[in-house]
């Protein structure tokens, strides 16, 4: 090799097999996206796949139902709440997690990532009886149902900014402290813009999860107030239109738009360390 | 009004006073607490019928949801709510039998509630929840023009009822089927319909089999055989998906309700029903907490009498295809075109399924039946 020049080491392909897989796991994922939008858009009487024909006629219904609309509304704001509070919480233990050695460190991890393995029936059900015993005041309130959520949505936060914590150079921080930076403006400048990829997927996921929760909604719901998914349920015992599938176009719209946002913000290339070019 | 509004908050006052000076030097100190005083004093609660002044009292209610919902509030709750001066609180999310049996009896989820009898039996059995069909009875001025059969579960009142039949294909089935039976002809394989398990009109049907191939409606192996000669069968999750699948073709005759079978029919699908002989009914059922606070007991009596208005009753006919259980109801027309009547006549034959047979054995009934539709 010449002076100069730089020894590039050739990626290998991809066995033909596995971009196969990857294609078929690909389509499986999204056959039901399409399914929905594509129900939704029918120009018949019922939810039904193959559509009669193509139609907005079923979306201008949600737009005009007095069910569908408000719940949707509501299912947005609790997923923000959802996403703010879970998005600190989460934060906050990941960091504790990472920086600290204690007695029960990964039982208490395993206990913060329980949620994700226990079935949401059983813990909106838990959670009900908790609230109703414990005389809190929180049976049948919107706080109550948002701890709800952030109970099943916070370990999405902890995984991911516990990811991005992983390999980070702690040096960075000594020296800010070391020029006289204090811990919270370390946090602020050095600290929160590294692991801010880990804290923003983070919290899109939880958004997601809280806008498409039912399990724990079904128990925790004030009444009064219906989350999509509970409008969707009650909606479809009754009356099998369409109007439920156009609901749905309105819900994936709203997770593309988010995981857009998310990609545009984080840079995928640092989380998923793939080389795109 | 305002007369009334004073001599209800007099009365009430009066009556508060005395009723607590007795329990409280009564009682050994500490042995009562407040929470058991109000609930003393909930049993004897009685309404006199006519409006009164709740003070922006919250009732907590359970009703099904969707359009269902809009209804009621568009034709029931926003009136009662201006002229008693309370809030309803709507719960339609279903189940609602967990949610009850976990605040128990003494604090319960609802004050009333709008429910399947199935359900209502099942939580009666759980404990003491409901006010007794006496109770209502005695508290209610609608429910003299009820006929008796809305008193008939014992738990609450049906104020709305519609007759089971087959819902069938008129320009696909030649000749026409006759009789409860028909469902199992040979012509009918993997066209016809029924309900998964948990559904009521799955259970309904499943006892109605038995009185019609066995020894009576509990006859469970009878029912059970029945439900081998009728594979291969498609299994719908709700009346939803059926109407859908009848209006396909896919189900050329299917286990129904008459009140879906009308509304298709309204719509120009080319479906009728065919009533079942041995006349099970489908109910709407309205249940009373029993240990509800005073206000909210007298405001659930309230509402539940509203719902037991003849002119209620008609709209939720024109609405919802149900039959009234009050005397006075007149039809509209959407029923009496389809030869509904209001009479004692059309009553005559009527049997609500017995649910407490069916919970006993349901495990039992269910493990078999999900085998069976497995294959």
């Amino acid at each position: 090799m010449a002076k100069g020049q730089v020894k590039v080491r050739r990626e290998r392909s991809v066995p033909v097999i596995m971009r196969v897989l990857a294609i078929v796991s690909l389509v499986l994922l999204l056959a039901p996206v399409v399914v929905v939008i594509l129900a939704g858009l029918n120009s018949g009487d019922h939810l039904t796949f193959p559509p009669d024909g193509l139609s907005l006629r079923w979306v201008v219904a949600f737009f005009r139902s007095g069910a569908f609309l408000p719940a949707y509304l509501f299912s947005l704001l609790l997923a923000l709440c959802t996403m703010f509070f879970s998005t600190i919480l989460g934060t906050m233990i990941a960091l504790v997690l990472a920086r600290n050695e204690f007695p029960g460190k990964q039982m208490a991890r395993a206990f913060f990532m329980a949620p994700l393995m226990l079935p949401g029936i059983v813990l909106g059900l838990a959670l009900y009886l908790f609230y109703l015993s414990s005389g809190l005041g929180l049976t049948r309130t919107m706080p109550g149902l948002v701890i709800g959520h952030v109970l099943v949505t916070c370990p999405y936060v902890i995984g991911t900014v516990n990811a991005s914590l992983v390999g980070f150079d702690k040096s960075y921080e000594e020296a800010a402290r070391s020029l006289g930076a204090g811990p919270l403006k370390t946090f602020r400048i050095i600290t929160l813009p590294i692991i801010s990829p880990g804290i923003i997927a983070g919290s899109v996921f939880s958004f997601i999860v809280s806008f498409g929760q039912f399990d724990v909604s079904l128990f925790l719901t004030p009444p009064d107030y219906n989350p999509l998914p509970i409008a969707l349920y009650s909606s479809l015992r009754y009356t099998f239109e369409p109007t439920a599938a156009a609901a749905g176009i309105f819900a994936i719209f709203l997770v593309v738009v988010s995981m857009l946002i998310t990609a545009r913000l984080t840079n995928l290339r640092k989380l998923a360390n793939v080389n795109f070019s | 009004m305002n007369d009334n509004k004073k001599l209800i908050q007099t009365n009430k006052f009066q009556l508060g006073l005395n009723r607590r000076q007795l329990l409280k030097t009564g009682a050994a100190a500490g042995a009562v607490s407040m929470f058991n005083i109000n609930h003393a004093w909930s049993k004897d609660v009685m309404w006199d019928g006519e409006p009164f002044d709740a003070d922006g009292a919250t009732i907590r209610i359970n009703e099904w949801g969707g359009f269902w919902q809009e209804f009621m509030t568009s034709n029931v709750i926003e009136d009662f709510e201006k002229t008693y001066n309370c809030k309803v609180a709507y719960d339609s999310s279903f189940p609602w039998f967990p949610k009850y049996v976990a605040s128990g009896p003494k604090d319960p989820a609802f004050h009333m509630g709008n429910w399947n009898l199935n359900e209502i039996i099942k939580l009666g059995k759980a404990g003491d929840y409901f006010l007794s069909t006496e109770e209502l009875k005695a508290n209610m001025p609608n429910a003299a023009d009820c006929w008796d059969f809305a008193f008939g579960s014992g738990l609450g009142v049906t104020w709305g009822f519609g007759q089971y039949a087959h819902v069938w294909r008129t320009d696909l089935i030649d000749p026409a089927p006759k009789g409860f039976a028909a469902f199992w002809e040979d012509r009918f394989a993997d066209k016809r319909a029924t309900y998964i398990t948990s559904n009521g009109l799955f259970m309904t049907f499943f006892m109605t089999a038995a009185a019609e191939f066995g020894s009576g409606p509990d006859d469970m192996e009878a029912g059970f055989e029945a439900m081998r000669a009728a594979m291969p069968m498609k299994i719908s999750d709700f009346t939803g998906n059926m109407q859908t699948q009848v209006e396909r073709g896919e189900v050329q005759i299917g286990v129904q309700w008459e009140g879906e079978i009308f509304l298709q029919m309204d719509k120009g699908i080319e479906v009728a029903p065919l009533t079942w002989e041995q006349k099970p009914i489908l109910t709407q059922t309205h249940t009373v907490s029993r240990y509800s606070d005073p206000v909210e007991k007298k405001l659930a009596l309230a509402l539940v009498n509203a719902k037991l208005s003849p002119e209620f009753q008609t709209k939720a006919g024109e609405a919802f295809y149900l039959r009234p259980s009050n005397s006075k109801a007149s039809l509209p027309e959407r029923l009496k075109n389809k030869g509904v009547t209001n009479t004692a006549g059309a009553l005559e034959g009527l049997w609500i399924p017995d649910w407490n047979w069916y919970l006993d054995n349901e495990d039992e009934i269910v493990e078999t039946v999900n085998e069976i539709f497995a294959g």
